[in-house]
């Protein structure tokens, strides 16, 4: 600690006070106006036993406490939830956030150090929000010759398109964001945003080195798009279905991965060159070109940049985890929740102590199906995650030319044979519609 | 088949070693042990004894203001120079002793070899920073204080591993 | 009309051809400058351009007597400072007359056989990292300091020990060190052990180095290359055994050859010969006498008889190190040269890389056993 602390001075004490006091109103005033507008206007109001729910009924609640649960009960079913909070963007994040922390955690011990540990009392676990403070405080520069626009957009779509992502993935019977039909579809289209996003936001740099991180990136993703797609067409043949609920469903004794081991694990591989992870990484950190299609994005950019790309990896977890592992299917670790006594409740004595909106919430919202479903789902993802972080410490990177000969002609050809084996199993009748369930 | 043999090999030895222990030495908690208690030279016999080359020591009671440290240094780094102190010794009637300026100095240690009197050691202490490069420079006196060093760790080799502990 | 000088006629601009300055602000290039012509992914031609951290030593040399050159002397390689060290105190011995007791050699060359280890250990980090391989930087970068422990332990210092001097070492070795070396070294054996399952047996790394590069054995000999570069084209050189110094010749050397002479044999017999430095400690630690002196005291102001000149060769982490002292009765040296081997493994990086991908030069450039500083001393 090398700085010394200014004198205190009263003027600046003072100046500082009233700074933090403007600036606070200034957000408050900034965010809470929307909010309400928001509240009143554009979501709509829950009936709840027959009144409709205003602002002002709402805060009645502190005086009723049996009222709340049934407000949060009708809150945890709306589409507003699904997308912020649970199986959407804030449980994306946060997964999103503690993959990146144990990540250099393990990495860390992989090279026998210790990673972060100053940030936060336990071994460094305010690290990234210690990172996340200070990209927020940079400064943004963008090249003077730049493509204002593309440049500004660039990161935004990034996040966007991931979002996007998250977005099809089922983490509990029920909760998805996003139940369509032709899901995988879907997830296919979307995948396909990234190679075009990631060209724009290198192309409008208008610098050498964005420029070959670019191309190179999109050699990458573009080249091992095919044998994505065609390694998870062995699952929809078994499963008949394009949506990814249903493909969950269907693993409910087993998972695809024992009747397709070739599909899974070129999908690993291109799952890990779609990430640009280690052995993939050529378009981030060669020691060629500084650091690729990031290298003039800077502050809050490269944040979130660097959150949609690990957004992107918990997706690619989990559509991996649904369509090869199984879901959010395991055996019922989760007890199975009293209801009848929290209907009737407890009887101690002269009082009956009963909680009144809890029965309905626990029967119908968050149920022991969902509990379990959820906490499988998670322990998988962690899995595969923890699966695709390992490389990271072993292997070198990959040369361009090794990786085009791997994704045109190897990883292409060991997809047809893991077709044909799905083909086979269906038509033996020994899986599918007919056979085994 | 070669390759996905290697490549199992590469993950499981990624595996094993996220069972051994962490090598990190954790300064400022830890700080290194060292072998005895820095340079010496003895001059009868010509030969140093072993030990870290820190900062230096000077005894007062042993120097002479003969100036073979500051020559010595000349050809190398430059870093000694005499100065005037106010002490009386009858063993240095010029009232001269080496200044050092550890902004030059390459902690060579063949001053140390000049010395013919046992007048300068070098210690164990390596923490000199300063805020100013005229901090930087040394006075007989300063020199002449026993530095005052905590170093306790050292590397422990065990069955998962080497720590520093 | 005088001629002009090569380097500022006018050359035809190929329009396919781009000059990309692999420079020295760059993370892949150490301190010093390539510049490499490209036709797409293939080069064409590459000069290297050294000179970025010259400074002059054996110039400066000329003003500073036999002693005091010591800590000037061994800076071109600083954690390899021994082996630098090593030939101009063999010649300077020669010049004075002087012979070195016995126990001096035996610390000697267990003192350059671990400053080898620590050279190549710093070299193979920085080849993991311009592979991308960040596991492979901090592996080596952390065993290493097992061994710098024990130099610390021995001289006093991490880097440059300044530990040679005309007539022995400068200090004996503390007590209870042969215990706590082989320990040390038995644990750093194991450790170097597992790096064959990460990197050289990796399948990525086989296939990134292996069939480019390729040094011929008649090539290798004509272009002048010496160290590991020439013994993994198959010629079985080295010093130790050819021309041996202090007390090699009672030691059992074993020297590692590989035929194929590509960038993966350039990189695996480094880590070979480390495995056999571990050796040599081990029996040096064995043989050497327990007691004795160190250092053999000499008048002040050291000079020479006459105008005498010696030529004196050691084998380092690079290769092949040699130091030409001229003396003409003065303390001060009236010449030094130093013959490195970066300087002359250079000589076969343009020949190498002409025809070669431009995401092999990497592992190519660094491979020839390289250190920048000591190319240009």
């Amino acid at each position: 600690m090398s700085v010394i602390a200014p004198d205190f001075k009263l003027s600046s004490f003072i100046k500082s006070l009233l700074d933090n006091i403007f600036w606070i109103l200034l957000l408050l005033v900034l965010i809470g106006i929307p909010l309400v507008f928001m509240v009143l206007f554009v979501i709509p109001l829950p009936v709840i036993d027959g009144e409709l729910l205003t602002p002002f009924l709402a805060l009645s609640w502190i005086a009723d406490p049996s009222r709340t649960l049934p407000i949060i009960q009708a809150f945890l079913e709306t589409d507003i939830f699904r997308v912020m909070a649970f199986p959407g963007f804030g449980f994306a994040a946060l997964l999103a956030a503690g993959t990146i922390f144990a990540e250099r955690k393990m990495m860390a011990k992989i090279q026998l150090r210790v990673g972060p540990f100053y940030c936060g009392k336990f071994e460094g676990i305010l690290q990234l929000m210690g990172d996340g403070l200070k990209l927020i405080s940079k400064e943004i520069i963008i090249p003077a010759k730049a493509d204002k626009p593309i440049f500004w957009a660039a990161p935004v779509m990034f996040v966007a398109a991931a979002a996007a992502f998250v977005a099809l993935i089922p983490v509990a019977p029920g909760w998805v964001v996003a139940d369509v039909d032709l899901g995988l579809l879907a997830v296919f289209a979307v995948i396909g945003f990234f190679p075009i996003i990631t060209i724009l936001s290198a192309w409008s740099a208008n610098s050498k080195y964005p420029f070959i991180g670019g191309i190179r990136a999109l050699f990458q993703m573009v080249s091992f798009e095919i044998p994505l797609i065609l390694s998870l067409l062995g699952v929809v043949i078994l499963t008949g279905s394009l949506n990814l609920s249903e493909i969950a469903a269907s693993q409910s004794n087993f998972p695809w991965i024992i009747f397709l081991p070739v599909g899974a694990i070129v999908f690993f591989i291109t799952m890990l060159a779609e990430l640009e992870r280690i052995p993939f990484d050529l378009p981030e950190a060669e020691s060629e070109i500084v650091a690729g299609w990031l290298t003039e994005l800077s502050g809050m950019m490269y944040g979130l940049v660097q959150l949609g790309s690990y957004l992107k990896l918990y997706a690619f977890a989990g559509l991996f985890v649904v369509l090869f592992l199984g879901g959010w299917n395991g055996p019922m670790v989760v007890p199975s929740l009293p209801l009848e006594l929290i209907e009737n409740g407890i009887e101690m004595g002269p009082i009956t102590l009963k909680i009144s909106g809890l029965a309905p919430l626990l029967s119908e919202v968050i149920t022991q199906e969902m509990l379990n479903g959820t906490l499988w789902f998670v322990l998988k993802t962690v899995g595969v995650i923890f699966f695709i972080i390992l490389p990271r410490g072993v292997f070198p990177r990959i040369r361009v030319d090794m990786l085009l000969d791997l994704g045109w002609s190897k990883l292409i050809g060991l997809a047809f044979v893991n077709i044909f084996i799905a083909l086979g199993l269906l038509y033996a009748g020994v899986l599918g519609p007919g056979g085994l369930q | 088949m070669g390759t996905a043999t290697g490549i199992i090999r590469a993950l499981n030895s990624g595996i094993k070693h996220l069972a051994t222990k962490r090598f990190t030495l954790r300064y400022p908690e830890e700080k290194l042990k060292f072998v005895g208690d820095g340079y010496q030279f003895d001059p009868s016999t010509g030969v140093g004894i072993a030990g870290l080359k820190g900062r230096h020591l000077l005894f007062h009671d042993k120097c002479t203001g003969c100036q073979l440290c500051s020559i010595a240094c000349e050809g190398v780094a430059e870093a000694i120079g005499m100065v005037k102190v106010p002490e009386e010794h009858k063993h240095n009637k010029k009232a001269i002793m080496p200044q050092i300026d550890y902004g030059k100095c390459v902690f060579c240690g063949l001053c140390v070899d000049a010395c013919p009197f046992y007048a300068l050691y070098m210690t164990n202490d390596y923490e000199l920073s300063s805020f100013s490069k005229e901090g930087l420079i040394y006075t007989p006196a300063q020199l002449q204080v026993k530095p005052y060093v905590a170093q306790d760790s050292e590397i422990i080799i065990t069955d998962r591993g080497a720590t520093h502990g | 009309m005088n001629e002009i000088m090569p380097g500022l006629a006018l050359q035809k601009v190929d329009e396919r051809i781009m000059t990309l300055n692999v420079g020295p602000q760059h993370p892949g290039s150490g301190h010093m400058r390539l510049i490499v012509q490209i036709d797409g992914d293939y080069i064409v031609a590459c000069d290297p351009d050294p000179g970025y951290v010259h400074r002059g030593e054996e110039k400066m040399a000329e003003y500073r007597n036999y002693i005091l050159n010591i800590p000037h002397l061994e800076r071109p390689v600083i954690h390899d400072s021994c082996n630098v060290l090593y030939p101009y105190v063999l010649g300077v011995e020669e010049i004075l007359g002087i012979e070195v007791p016995e126990r001096a050699k035996y610390v000697r060359v267990i003192a350059s056989e671990l400053n080898r280890c620590i050279y190549i250990m710093y070299w193979l980090a920085i080849y993991g990292i311009f592979l991308g391989h960040s596991t492979m930087f901090m592996w080596p970068a952390g065993d290493r300091e097992l061994l710098i422990d024990l130099m610390e332990k021995m001289t006093g210092a991490r880097v440059t020990h300044a530990f040679f001097v005309p007539g022995g070492v400068r200090n004996d070795l503390p007590a209870n060190f042969e215990d706590v070396c082989l320990r040390y070294v038995n644990y750093f054996e194991k450790r170097i052990k597992e790096y064959s399952a990460v990197f050289y047996d990796n399948p990525i790394l086989i296939a990134r180095t292996k069939d480019t590069g390729v040094l011929s054995r008649q090539d290798a000999i004509r272009l002048g290359t010496t160290g590991s570069v020439l013994r993994a084209s198959g010629v079985d050189y080295d010093l130790r055994k050819k021309e041996p110094y202090d007390v090699y010749d009672e030691l059992d050397v074993h020297t590692n050859v590989m035929k194929e002479g590509d960038s993966y044999a350039r990189s695996k017999i480094p880590w070979l010969d480390m495995l056999e430095s571990c050796n040599i400690i081990r029996q040096a630690l064995q043989k050497m006498p327990k007691s004795g002196s160190v250092r053999v005291k000499l008048k002040p102001n050291p000079k020479g008889k006459g105008l005498t000149s010696v030529y004196k060769r050691v084998e380092s982490g690079r290769g092949s190190l040699g130091c030409y002292v001229v003396s003409d009765g003065k303390p001060e040296p009236y010449r030094l040269k130093l013959s490195v081997p970066s300087f002359r493994n250079l000589i076969a990086l343009p020949y190498l890389l002409k025809g070669e991908k431009l995401g092999n030069m990497p592992s190519v450039y660094w491979s020839l056993n390289y250190w920048p500083v000591e190319a240009d001393r």
